[in-house]
């Protein structure tokens, strides 16, 4: 089946099956559907699109503010305006200013639905595509697309996005193609991607100590004047694209209390330490600490950014040692061979592992986390997880974070009306990637840590399902889901960090930097194509060992043949 | 589309290791073995029908809540008189106790689905309910496809084709929207086949007579089956009369009867169950025309119309065709131009076309000539036959998918059948939502199996004649894209050109879809009628080596 011209044929058919399904799950009900008078998420963006498209710019962030005002950086604010222009072409009821509030019709509906259907094929997909041609070029054809219907068919983001209705993917395609362009070298251009990223959704935040400190780290390894070249350049690229998207807010636009109205809406910091029941640190200790009364907000918000803070250290202090330690060899070995800058800097393998470290420490950590956010660590989970074998650690602990996020949003997606269609996405993608955690007998730590929890998350669906919580604990069922989720997502955590460390152990060694350790180096990086060709021939052959000896190193099946190589004679050192 | 997951093996090895282990174990009806990439399907369209659950749904979805009503809370002999709802029990008896059946769980689950009075209960346990019911029971179509796979000669290409009927658009359209149990019986109807294949024509017979007491439309079938048992089960190849078998056969199908019918014919309530099944009082077109014959000869009449009415010739024109422009309703069509048809025209132009390809399979009676004569039979009630639902497309498009690996010639008729045939069954969904999803859904479908069939069977054309043919088969498949964008537009473009959709304006695109798709399906017709009774004894083809 797979030599009759057919090959060609996948991809189309994955991403139509994608859309396909993407529309499935928006046939449902959505955030707040048909509950007057806030109705939820759904009517929010609906709302948006409906103020920007009769409003003058300096009024969106103060519009009405106790019925869904604005509170989104400018990007979505624009990606609102369009929509809203072409919603009001196609028909004008849907965002009349004022009485289109709560509007459900049929047509609206479906608009709505399309949008985010669109945005996520003109973003999100393509800059999926390019993680696979640009991460993962060297591999089979079917790999990569095992890879994509990994990616494609994620459930959490179908459920949040399609279900329960948002715009993630569009922050975190932006994101992705932040990353895709530092792999090829572009840092400028990533730069931008990621700005705009944060000017689309304050989330992307969550990544910013990752990124920023790749592209700190890039800036040094590159020494002298090259460094420092991209480094001013970096800083204006991204100063700019900042002030072009606050520009309309700016003062020859508008008074500048418009800009000052817009940040206090876009950050927040009056809210309480955390809404609802959310998987993370803060909720799931408050069973038995009750913070709220045991400190004041000031406090609580401090003590939470610390939290936070430290909770990215590891990776980011990680990074910069490796950063400094392979400048080191490279300045040692800069007589030897010849510099090539524009390429890949070495530590870009840190880079995945560094974004999910960042982002679940913000997740598990910070303040005014919702469980939607969950989102932003599974972004780079998944990257990992599709580039992983089967049964390899970074695979074992994708599906078990990917399917306990699921179930930590259970609450949520039930609210909304979505129990069918997270079973649905949760079984077609766990058969997708051949995932079965029921195998016996478990033979990693994980693999049994994984059957214990999805034990337990089946069980309470069980008792859910038979039982009416007392009505002392009406909360029973979402804090016992907190208490199983969060334990994963903080060891998914200092996995994260454990990995990257190990990364930078493989690519850095661990003992201070020799000259031949250096000179190997730097013959690999400087390898012409051709002789990178041949020992891809060669791995290949030997193919199985060569992987198994890497699964050590957490999943660097990443990083390219030339990083492999290189690392392979860091072993050898060792 | 084999869904690529990473578990099992490279899938032609896995094939062989399969069909191996296949040759020693003895099939049974019982065994577990489904494949992995069988699973992946299995488990894709049923992902696919769970999201569906909450879609439009047609009064039909209130018609079998009814009958569940119905079945569960009236006894036996009140059945086919209950008029509390306007949807009437109006299938055979096995179907009211396969309703019956599934009434219990019902009542359990929610006694509200039950009661009789309850009309229109739409809550959500109903909707769960009976949507779980339909996947539940396409199960049988699933396991009969399995086993079509199993016995075949050419497995690869049989699973394709098994896997484009479960997955079929038709169905996903019919049942799991629209809502039906359509999957269900078309199982019982492959089953029948599967016992055809296997030799084993007494079990075919009885499977038939079965379904046709769940669904009676099967009946435009049975010329087929009738044939085909007659000549090679009841009748020796020299013609002489087999009286075992045919005793064999006529008291089993008889039995089947009675079990379904028996109980009314005991209560006398016969005469009042026919006159619910076969209610003759209904025009020649449905209130959407399906594609057939018909939807051609009425089209002609309206252009005839305005061309007469243009040129102001002087023909008796008939003042009651003038008005009747069939607006959706269920009445009759008058023609204006065009001499009027009778029950009567349609009854005798389906037997002439049944007949010549009975003809034909009474000559060679195999296997592969009965599916053919099937599906020509089934063809011929869908083109000629009275008050046809566009719905009945699947009795031509089932039958017709078992052949489709047969030959390019097969295979071409194949595809232009399913794409018009599809495609007609559009507008049963109307709703902006669910509009998207089956111009999605059917692509994709269209792409799976054209892609992964075409190159099994690709012959070259060999005469110029051929070549120009081919090439206007491909501009007509390639109309269906602009078709879809102008029906679709239409409503846009006509408010701006004259200010407002009015009058027949409004069902211009209703019948622009059905004319295109009606000459689809009439020449696919015509080839396939002409291929089959052109057949060459030898050619390659996965059917050619089953009796």
């Amino acid at each position: 089946m797979h030599k009759r011209g057919i090959r060609e044929w996948v991809l189309p058919g994955a991403l139509l099956a994608s859309v396909l399904v993407k529309l499935g799950v928006g046939m449902g009900s959505y955030s707040g559907m048909g509950t007057p008078p806030m109705y939820g998420d759904y009517e929010a963006q609906r709302h948006w699109m409906e103020l920007t498209v009769h409003l003058p710019i300096r009024e969106w962030y103060s519009y009405d503010l106790p019925y869904w005002g604005l509170d989104y950086p400018p990007l979505t604010a624009y990606v609102s305006w369009l929509c809203g222009i072409i919603g009001t072409w196609i028909e004008p009821s849907w965002f009349a200013l004022g009485k289109s509030r709560g509007i459900e019709t049929p047509g609206s509906k479906v608009f709505m639905r399309s949008t985010v259907v669109l945005l996520d094929a003109l973003v999100y997909v393509p800059a999926l595509l390019m993680f696979l041609r640009i991460w993962q070029g060297s591999r089979s054809q079917r790999t990569q697309n095992n890879a994509l219907l990994t990616l494609l068919f994620q459930p959490a983001l179908l459920l949040i996005d399609f279900g329960h209705f948002q715009y993630n993917s569009v922050m975190l395609g932006l994101t992705l193609a932040a990353m895709n362009c530092f792999a090829m070298g572009r840092d400028l251009w990533g730069a931008v991607f990621f700005v705009l990223s944060l000017g689309f959704k304050q989330m992307a935040l969550y990544y910013a100590p990752a990124i920023g400190t790749y592209l700190l780290v890039k800036c040094l390894y590159l020494g002298r004047p090259e460094g420092e070249r991209l480094f001013l350049r970096l800083t204006a690229v991204t100063v700019s694209t900042f002030i072009l998207l606050f520009l309309p807010f700016l003062p020859p636009f508008a008074h500048l209390s418009t800009l000052k109205q817009s940040l206090i809406r876009i950050f927040p910091f009056s809210r309480g330490l955390f809404e609802d029941k959310v998987a993370n640190f803060w909720c799931a200790t408050n069973v038995l600490i009750k913070w709220k009364n045991w400190a004041s907000p000031d406090f609580l918000v401090k003590i939470s950014t610390l939290l936070t803070a430290v909770g990215f250290l590891p990776s980011v202090v990680n990074m910069f040692y490796l950063g400094r330690k392979m400048q080191l060899a490279k300045s040692a070995a800069a007589d030897t061979a010849n510099n090539n800058s524009t390429a890949q800097p070495p530590f870009l393998a840190l880079l995945p592992y560094a974004l999910l470290a960042s982002s679940m420490s913000f997740f598990l950590f910070s303040f005014q986390v919702h469980e939607k956010t969950i989102l932003l660590p599974l972004m780079p989970m998944m990257l990992l997880l599709s580039g992983a074998q089967i049964d390899s650690p970074a695979y074992m602990w994708g599906a078990l974070l990917n399917n306990t996020a699921v179930f930590s949003m259970w609450p949520l997606l039930k609210r909304d009306g979505l129990g069918l269609q997270y079973v649905a996405t949760l079984v077609l993608w766990n058969r997708l990637i051949g995932y079965n955690p029921f195998r016996w007998p478990p033979k990693t730590l994980v693999h049994i840590l994984s059957q214990g929890v999805f034990v337990a998350a089946f069980g309470l669906h069980l008792l859910e399902f038979v039982v009416t919580p007392p009505k002392r604990y009406p909360d029973l069922f979402p804090v016992l889901n907190v208490l199983v989720c969060t334990p994963v997502f903080l060891l998914g955590w200092l996995w994260a960090i454990k990995c990257g460390v190990e990364v930078g152990w493989a690519l850095g060694g661990v003992g201070p930097v020799s000259a031949k350790a250096a000179s190997a180096n730097t013959e690999d990086t400087g390898s012409a194509p051709m002789g990178e060709k041949g020992r891809k021939e060669g791995e290949r052959e030997n193919g199985m060992s060569s992987g198994r000896r890497w699964n050590r190193a957490g999943s660097v099946e990443y990083s390219q043949t030339r990083r492999r190589g290189m690392a392979e004679g860091m072993e050898e050192e060792e | 589309m084999q869904s690529p997951s990473r578990s099992h093996p490279a899938p032609v090895e896995h094939l062989k290791d399969v069909e191996q282990e296949k040759s020693l174990r003895p099939s049974s009806w019982l065994q577990w073995d489904v494949e992995s990439c069988e699973w992946d399907i299995l488990l894709f369209s049923t992902a696919v029908k769970l999201l569906l659950y909450h879609c439009y749904r047609s009064t039909d979805f209130e018609v079998h809540r009814n009958w569940l009503a119905i079945t569960h809370s009236l006894p036996l002999s009140k059945w086919y008189y209950d008029t509390t709802s306007e949807w009437t029990l109006d299938y055979p008896p096995f179907f009211a106790y396969f309703e019956k059946l599934l009434s219990f769980p019902a009542a359990f689950i929610d006694p509200k689905i039950v009661e009789i009075s309850n009309l229109n209960y739409d809550s959500w346990s109903v909707i769960l309910y009976q949507r779980t019911t339909v996947i539940l029971s396409e199960l049988v179509l699933a396991s009969v496809l399995l086993r079509f796979i199993r016995g075949s000669v050419d497995s690869s290409t049989q699973r394709i084709i098994s896997a484009s009927i479960f997955l079929h658009p038709g169905f996903l359209i019919i049942d799991h929207i629209h809502f039906q149990y359509n999957g269900f019986m078309f199982g019982i109807l492959l089953w029948s086949i599967l016992m055809a294949r296997k030799g084993n024509k007494l079990a075919s017979g009885i499977l038939f007579s079965i379904l046709l007491n769940f669904k009676h439309i099967y009946m435009y079938l049975a010329p087929a089956y009738f044939i085909y048992l007659l000549r090679s089960y009841c009748l020796a190849p020299s013609g002489r009369l087999q009286v075992k078998n045919f005793l064999a056969l006529a008291n089993a199908v008889i039995a089947v009867f009675v079990v379904s019918l028996g109980p009314f014919i005991a209560i006398g309530q016969l005469p009042q169950l026919l006159s619910r099944l076969f209610p003759f009082t209904r025009g020649l077109n449905h209130a959407y025309w399906a594609p057939n014959v018909w939807a051609l000869v009425t089209a002609t009449d309206r252009l005839l119309l305005q061309y007469v009415k243009r040129k102001g010739i002087d023909i008796a024109i008939n003042a009651s065709g003038v008005a009747s422009t069939s607006r959706g309703l269920v009445g009759d069509t008058v023609f204006a131009v065009l001499p009027n048809i009778r029950p009567v025209h349609t009854f005798m132009a389906t037997i002439f076309f049944q007949s010549i390809c009975l003809v034909k399979l009474w000559i060679t009676p195999t296997y592969k000539s009965f599916l053919t004569a099937l599906t020509l039979c089934g063809y011929s009630s869908f083109l000629f036959g009275w008050h046809v639902h566009e719905k009945a497309i699947l009795l031509v498009l089932v039958p017709l998918s078992l052949l489709a690996a047969e030959r390019q010639a097969y295979f071409r008729t194949f595809i232009i059948v399913s794409v018009s045939g599809v495609f007609s069954l559009f507008p049963l969904l109307f709703t902006p939502g669910e509009s998207i999803i089956k111009v999605v859904y059917s692509a994709l479908w269209i792409m799976f199996v054209y892609v992964s069939l075409r190159k099994r069977v690709y012959e070259f054309p060999r005469t110029p004649a051929l070549v120009v043919l081919d090439l206007v088969e491909k501009l007509y498949l390639a109309g269906f894209p602009l078709l879809l964008i102008l029906i679709n537009l239409f409503p846009a473009l006509a408010t701006s050109y004259r200010g407002s959709v009015t009058g027949a304006m409004e069902f211009l695109p209703l019948m622009a879809t059905s004319v295109y798709c009606a000459i689809g399906v009439v020449w696919g017709f015509i080839r396939l009628l002409f291929v089959y009774l052109n057949e060459d004894r030898i050619y390659q083809g996965q059917l050619s080596e089953i009796q």
